[in-house]
């Protein structure tokens, strides 16, 4: 095989280095600098410790929500083509278009107590502004479309003989998803349900608007972060940032892992 | 989103173009256009250098390299930009202060797109075979011909793809942004935080306004980048 020019390996290797590695390197640097004593101190913060549950609480809803929903709705388009799928395949991945500040706005514009929905459902004593539902619905929202991003493509690839094969020789439709589709889907799924991770657990500007950022009460680790640095409090939001950086270098070997089996898979077709 | 639209053509058509071509809002989306177009261009150059290197180049910690190019998906944004502000900030390691200027949120930038282009060339340039290329060595062109050619063309639908999705994702960027900025209105306000400012100050309906002016152009430069990648791939068939 033909070799690249060192030097331009040299220059890719420096600008993802600067770009990526160094920052990287530097949120564990910051948060080991004063120290294993003053590390523990502040990872005991309570104000911390409450957002990262909560946080933790959020992505334990949102996420197998949005697998049941990207895995559905992949379905759907692709095997009961129909005039409204064609819009929702068109509509689906615009919240990865859309500013997180915006998607905040729309939701508040929404739900407020003086919003379209939000009157009805304060009626009933619902209220999703500045408590735990808007908040997973804000996650919901501007992850939606990562897992059927995946999972569409593969669908149209493989086709539905094996499918209609099964229904001939009597399967039903839950068998057949169990045994044939979801073999083929499941590490184009996972690597979806990865980045869907990554999203819930990382968002900022959405939420930002949606739960108020109330301490204790609405606040997830990212808005800790955030409010640590405003106020000069940068090394606790350090330990906060540390913290998802080490959750996002687990999202990164789990991405590499499904594009991994996922390659094996197709080989192994091939 | 049709909540959106309703507030913000609420108060009639006058309203929201007064709302869009309020002063601090053109300064804010002509700065967020500037920075969104230099970082998308950079990482079109960069991110094209890269998919290379990964795919034609073997070399240890290559296999770190590909992993690390994910990092700004996996990493939260304000994760991003409380970093970039102190290694690049007024307290910097490094002795460089870039907040507040355009240079620090088109490095916030830079950092948030970068693997939009390596990811959508990297596929296209693992499934190029050699054989053009290498004809055309053995006719005797030499390696800046053969890359400007063949190579870019059959690159080029997937570049601008790539292209495209990074800069709109740079239009609406906020978490890595907003901290390097400092969110000066006239000089360092991008259109995400201004929108930010107005929403939490309680006007909404101009907020819905810019929203839909940024939202506009997001989908006006998607559309035309998909439409210029459909128009380079047909060609070459």
């Amino acid at each position: 095989m033909k070799r690249s020019p060192l030097a331009l390996r040299v220059l890719v290797l420096v600008y993802v280095g600067v770009l990526v590695g160094l920052p990287l390197g530097f949120v564990f640097q910051q948060a080991l600098a004063h120290g294993m004593r003053a590390l523990a101190a502040a990872l005991a913060d309570a104000q911390m410790d409450h957002a990262l549950w909560l946080t933790v609480k959020v992505a334990l809803v949102a996420v197998p929500l949005n697998v049941v929903f990207g895995v559905g709705a992949s379905l759907w388009i692709v095997r009961h083509p129909s005039h409204f799928t064609r819009v929702l395949d068109a509509l689906i991945d615009v919240p990865l278009a859309i500013s997180p500040v915006i998607v905040g706005l729309v939701l508040m514009l929404a739900y407020a107590q003086n919003g379209w929905f939000g009157h009805v459902l304060a009626l009933w004593g619902w209220h999703v502004m500045f408590s735990y539902p808007g908040i997973v619905l804000a996650s919901v929202f501007v992850s939606l479309p990562l897992v059927s991003r995946q999972v569409i493509p593969l669908l149209r690839e493989i086709g539905d003989h094996a499918e209609q094969t099964a229904a001939t020789l009597g399967a039903g439709p839950v068998r057949i998803f169990f045994t044939i589709t979801m073999r083929s889907i499941t590490w184009a799924s996972a690597y979806g349900v990865s980045l869907t991770l990554a999203r819930v657990i990382g968002e900022y500007g959405a939420v930002l608007i949606v739960s108020g950022n109330i301490a204790f009460v609405t606040q997830t680790l990212t808005l800790d972060i955030g409010a640590n640095f405003e106020n000069f409090n940068t090394y606790q939001g350090f330990i906060g940032a540390s913290l998802l950086a080490l959750a996002s270098i687990v999202v990164l070997a789990m991405l590499s892992a499904a594009r991994h089996r996922e390659r094996k898979r197709h080989e192994h077709l091939a | 989103m049709a909540a959106l639209v309703t507030n913000a053509f609420g108060h009639g058509l006058g309203s929201f173009w007064d709302a869009v071509v309020a002063p601090e809002s053109l300064a804010a989306l002509r700065l967020t256009l500037l920075c969104a177009a230099v970082g998308a261009a950079v990482n079109a150059v960069a991110g094209l250098a890269t998919a290379w290197v990964l795919v034609r180049d073997r070399f240890i910690g290559q296999g770190i390299l590909n992993a690390l190019i994910d990092l700004p998906f996996a990493l939260p944004t304000v994760v991003a930009g409380v970093t970039l502000y102190t290694l690049y900030g007024p307290l910097s390691p490094l002795h460089v202060n870039i907040t507040g200027t355009w240079i620090g949120i088109t490095i916030a930038i830079m950092f948030v797109t970068l693997p939009f282009t390596v990811r959508s060339v990297q596929p296209v340039l693992e499934s190029m075979t050699f054989n053009a290329e290498a004809a055309a060595a053995t006719l005797g062109a030499s390696a800046p011909r053969i890359f400007r050619t063949i190579t870019l063309p059959t690159l080029a639908p997937a570049l601008l793809t790539g292209t495209g999705l990074a800069f709109a994702r740079a239009i609406g960027e906020y978490g890595s942004v907003v901290f390097i900025s400092n969110n000066l209105p006239y000089r360092s306000e991008v259109a995400s935080s201004y929108i930010f400012s107005l929403t939490t100050s309680g006007q909404t309906s101009a907020a819905a306004s810019v929203s839909v002016a940024l939202l506009v152009i997001a989908f006006a430069l998607l559309l035309l980048f998909g439409a210029l990648s459909r128009r380079l791939s047909r060609g070459q068939r």
